[in-house]
């Protein structure tokens, strides 16, 4: 049974097609990376299995079940999603981070503080971030708090918008440790990384889909 | 103490006043003076109207035309909240605004008029339709900002809320900090007047009382109290407005029905 699947997908936004019939498949565990020119439609597909994108037509499974409705939350639960530029406002770094794990959903996973302080060391992020205003940080550092809420959140299913392409070579291989150690994580992201994409099972090339519906 | 009674002649040499910010507009060429006009004329038509009304009302003082009256000028307020806000006027806003207003302004008079002054008659005139207006008018003005900024702050900050959304968030959860923001601005102009009041300003209320002959401690021990029904007013209509709105403009994938927005320039 695939863990995720999208059948014959079509997408639009307004007069330009992303999708026309797209097939996916992933099994549960699965590291599949997408790749392929900029609009090509990665982050969208992303917003499709979130549910923030409806499909024209085709249908997304989680699990076998069709994400719709109400399960358009449960698919969310089971998920942490990292787009490639975290836009979180002017709210308190350490607000923007520990307000999702006080989630109903996600109070079982509520971490310590030396889990946030480890990972945020780990890849490279001093304590003295968290009582910065998220808008003055830099890109790289966005998205290494983004990486660093996912991994609190501790999900079964990651999807991440090229999440090394803010990172040097050490925090990349920390990042690979941090991810890789739990086989039973499903993980979709996107990529143009070498590193990144021969970490994981499977790079689905989105140019060559179009191409061949 | 005797109350000087202010005569249509005598209130008609008030109007020269009028003169001199006239007379500094055209000096300027502000293309002022029209609208100078047209106001002053529409402020004392109106006013003369609600006058009239009013004395009909006080004589009358029934509790069910009292209740139909504050019904209008609520009516009025949720057409001017949509009007002076940024969100194109659609009905699943209009009906909701309007709701949150009457409830709170419903529930202000029941705990001010019923339970604080305790009136002898329910929505007695003289007292329930002067307080309503005074939180009515100041609910328009915390309405437009709060609600103004709740959804242009959404749309602005979109991935914020799909962020938390994507976390496991409810839609609650996810509003959370656009809640928060709309209350923050919205608060702000009243609390600004509290910290000030009586040092910088007067309030007009107050004025009207010992200028009608009250005595200053009864004219300031209902301006605490007034002070006190604006504030909760405020806060209370925008609260109720947000939450009731939120029932009708979002799509059941909990993303933002953005045609209740005006487009983004």
């Amino acid at each position: 049974m695939p863990y995720l699947k999208a059948e014959n997908l079509t997408f639009s936004y307004g007069e330009e097609t992303i999708f026309q019939n797209f097939t996916l498949s992933v099994s549960e565990g699965e590291r599949v990376a997408l790749k392929g020119r900029s609009g090509i439609g990665k982050s969208t597909l992303f917003k499709l299995i979130l549910g923030f994108e409806r499909p024209q037509s085709g249908t997304l499974y989680f699990r076998d079940e069709p994400i719709a409705g109400s399960r358009i939350r449960h698919i969310r639960g089971e998920t942490a999603w990292l787009p490639q530029d975290l836009n979180m406002g002017n709210g308190a770094v350490r607000d923007v981070i520990e307000r999702p794990l006080n989630f109903r959903r996600n109070r079982e996973r509520q971490p310590n503080k030396e889990a946030l302080h480890s990972l945020m060391d780990s890849l490279g992020l001093t304590s003295a971030l968290l009582t910065k205003s998220w808008a003055q940080l830099s890109t790289g550092q966005r998205q290494r708090m983004g990486i660093v809420v996912c991994l609190l959140l501790n999900k079964p299913l990651l999807l991440l918008d090229e999440p090394t392409s803010a990172l040097d070579r050490t925090s990349r291989e920390k990042l690979r440790d941090l991810l890789f150690a739990d086989r039973k994580r499903t993980i979709l992201s996107t990529s143009h990384d070498d590193f990144w994409l021969k970490l994981c099972d499977r790079t689905i090339d989105l140019d060559q889909k179009r191409i061949q519906p | 103490m005797d109350i000087i009674e202010l005569s249509w002649p005598r209130l008609l040499i008030a109007f020269l006043a009028l003169l001199i910010p006239a007379y500094i507009f055209w000096k300027f060429e502000t293309g002022l003076n029209r609208k100078l006009l047209l106001g002053s004329l529409r402020m004392t038509l109106q006013l003369l109207f609600v006058g009239y009304y009013l004395e009909y009302l006080f004589e009358y003082d029934n509790s069910w035309v009292n209740l139909a009256w504050i019904m209008v000028m609520v009516i009025v307020a949720d057409f001017a909240t949509i009007d002076r806000s940024e969100l194109n006027p659609k009905i699943s806003l209009i009906l909701p605004i309007f709701g949150a207003t009457f409830l709170g302004i419903l529930m202000i008079n029941f705990f001010f008029l019923e339970l604080v002054i305790q009136l002898p008659t329910f929505l007695g005139a003289q007292y329930a339709i002067p307080i309503t207006g005074m939180v009515l008018g100041n609910c328009l003005q915390s309405n437009v900002i709060g609600i103004n900024d709740f959804y242009y702050n959404l749309r602005q900050n979109r991935e914020r809320y799909q962020f938390y959304l994507a976390a496991g968030a409810t839609r609650a959860e996810a509003l959370f900090p656009f809640y928060q923001s709309a209350l923050k601005k919205s608060a702000n102009p009243t609390l600004a007047t509290m910290a000030t009041i009586g040092l910088v300003s007067l309030p007009g209320m107050m004025t009207g009382q010992i200028l009608s002959g009250t005595s200053p401690m009864i004219a300031i021990q209902y301006q605490i109290m007034i002070m006190l029904a604006i504030f909760t007013g405020t806060i209370l209509s925008v609260y109720l407005g947000i939450n009731f709105s939120n029932r009708f403009v979002f799509h059941n994938n909990d993303m933002l029905d953005e045609s209740i927005l005006k487009e983004e320039s």
